[in-house]
């Protein structure tokens, strides 16, 4: 019994300085985390001062781009982009309708492909690898546009607004034609049309041209805001763990003393009692 | 461009849409409700501009008001004053400079987009820009031989538009420092 | 209103304005004195693995490491 609870308690010590070292990690990964992130914050706003964002735009063609992390520990974030992202899925579906999904991290892809194999189109992992940078997600958004065919893409991400809270959020960029036919429209792109273009090309080619580079744009941000969420909401799984490994390790070290004294005293009784035996 | 009133941050067919078909979530925040609306069109010209000029790893000015702005536009030098007609413009590699009273700041964009709002405001995003006294003339020099050379050499539809690229960057980047 | 009439000869040679404004970066980067070349060659950075699926099943996944396309 002894050496049981002794063992014990070796090895809740050891996942505490494991859990209090990950968090440690995580707390540092997260400070330059945050710094990107908010210095990224300016990027994709022009484009939603010009071009708004429809959600609630018909199209034919819908992509839900899921952003997930590779690694776990990291509490609900994960599981809280593969809910949006059905849900989204159940509200663009229709007849005459696609809803395809490009999966962003090994632990969105694992809970996708439980229900909703057939509509993943493209899983995308091992972004992480490098701090992240725009260069490496514009180039995933590259692929994504010569893979998929879209009229509107959906992203959803968890936005981070601080250590312990994340923020659903989709944002929506339409393909260039769909540009065009809602700002024909009038509706919310109607002030589009307002806008002249300068440039060497076409009005068609120039807001193609943005289209794409909105897509890169709104990625990036997307990408590193799940990121620092992700970080987030390690450092908070990791703090509860060791925490918890704390508690335990204070519940086992009293079981240990008592089980040491009820030890002793029986000895002790022994002895006595066979002292009194000898003198009795 | 309108201004965008408090309600509109949220889109409210987008949240009926949701709330029937998926009743037990609430729905997703949208990028609208982490923006400040932008300031309406006013009636008179305004005596500044307002300068957004982002990249991708930072806010290099953000709501800075000057007198004048010009950009290095696919079709040219393009001058942007207070009460510009509202523009898109495609910009190609070149400078991009601010000019405030007696102040100009020069930076080296490597390509992007600009737009003019009708409010003047404008946004200027590039995916990369250099003060020009970073840029190294020697690199410059070599790198703009390299693919003069790469040009004669490419065979395939790709190649020839990679080595055009680098002529025009090159190009670009030797006209901004002998300007 | 959509016409091809003037594709830029970098869009007819198959890039997107994402690759073009990727490269363009990259080459002025390149161009960089030191130490501002070393810092902004940490923004270039690529690496991520890429599957496509057909029908439910993934095909065959390729990596795509270190090129700025």
């Amino acid at each position: 019994m002894f050496s049981a609870v002794r063992n014990r308690m070796k090895s809740v010590k050891n996942i505490q300085k494991i859990t209090k070292a990950m968090k440690m990690v995580a707390a540092s990964k997260l400070r330059s985390a945050q710094v990107r992130t908010e210095n990224s914050r300016g990027l994709w706003q022009p484009f939603a001062a010009l071009l708004g964002d429809s959600p609630s735009v018909d199209v034919k063609k819908n992509v839900i781009i899921t952003i997930s992390s590779d690694k776990g520990l990291c509490g609900g974030i994960n599981s809280t982009s593969v809910k949006f992202s059905k849900a989204l899925h159940k509200i663009t579906s229709g007849p005459d309708k696609e809803t395809k999904y490009v999966i962003v991290g090994e632990k969105g892809k694992v809970q996708l492909v439980r229900h909703s194999k057939k509509d993943i189109e493209l899983t995308i992992a091992e972004v992480q690898k490098n701090p992240l940078n725009y260069t490496q997600v514009a180039v995933i958004a590259d692929h994504i546009l010569k893979n998929v065919e879209y009229d509107a893409l959906r992203i959803v991400f968890n936005k981070f607004r601080s250590v312990v809270q994340f923020i659903p959020t989709v944002t929506t960029v339409l393909s260039p034609e769909i540009v065009e036919r809602e700002s024909e429209s009038g509706g919310k792109l109607g002030d589009l049309d307002s806008y002249e273009t300068e440039g060497a090309e076409t009005k068609g080619e120039i807001l193609q041209n943005l289209a794409e580079f909105q897509f890169s744009c709104v990625l990036y941000s997307a990408a590193l805001e799940n990121a620092c969420s992700e970080l987030g909401a390690r450092m908070s799984a990791m703090d509860s763990s060791s925490r918890n490994a704390g508690q335990m390790l204070d519940r086992l070290t009293l079981t240990y003393n008592r089980t040491r004294q009820a030890s002793i005293t029986t000895e002790l009784i022994e002895i006595i009692s066979g002292a009194s035996a000898l003198t009795g | 461009m309108a201004d965008v009133p408090a309600e509109a941050a949220v889109d409210t067919d987008f949240e009926e849409k949701w709330k029937k078909l998926v009743p037990n979530l609430e729905p997703p925040k949208t990028p609208l409700s982490f923006m400040r609306p932008r300031p309406p069109t006013p009636s008179a010209i305004p005596s500044k501009l307002t300068v957004n000029f982002v990249l991708p790893y930072k806010s290099e000015l953000s709501a800075k008001e000057v007198d004048m702005v010009i950009l290095p536009a696919t079709t040219g030098q393009m001058g942007v004053l207070p009460g510009h007609v509202a523009t898109i413009a495609e910009l190609k590699p070149g400078i991009f400079s601010v000019h405030d009273g007696n102040e100009v700041s020069k930076y080296f964009v490597s390509s992007g987009f600009a737009f003019v709002h009708a409010n003047s405001v404008t946004d200027v995003v590039a995916v990369e820009a250099v003060p020009v006294e970073h840029i190294d003339p020697e690199l410059v020099q070599k790198g703009l031989a390299e693919f003069q050379q790469k040009i004669n050499s490419a065979t395939t539809d790709l190649a020839k538009a990679e080595a055009q690229i680098g002529i025009d960057v090159h190009s670009a980047l030797n006209s901004a420092l002998t300007a | 209103m959509a016409s091809n009439a003037a594709a830029p000869f970098w869009r007819a040679a198959g890039m997107t304005y994402i690759s073009y404004s990727n490269i363009c970066a990259s080459l002025v980067r390149g161009c960089l004195k030191e130490p501002h070349k070393t810092e902004a060659l940490t923004r270039e950075k690529v690496h991520f693995s890429f599957t496509q699926w057909k029908s439910g099943k993934p095909e065959k996944p390729s990596i795509i490491s270190d090129t700025v396309e």
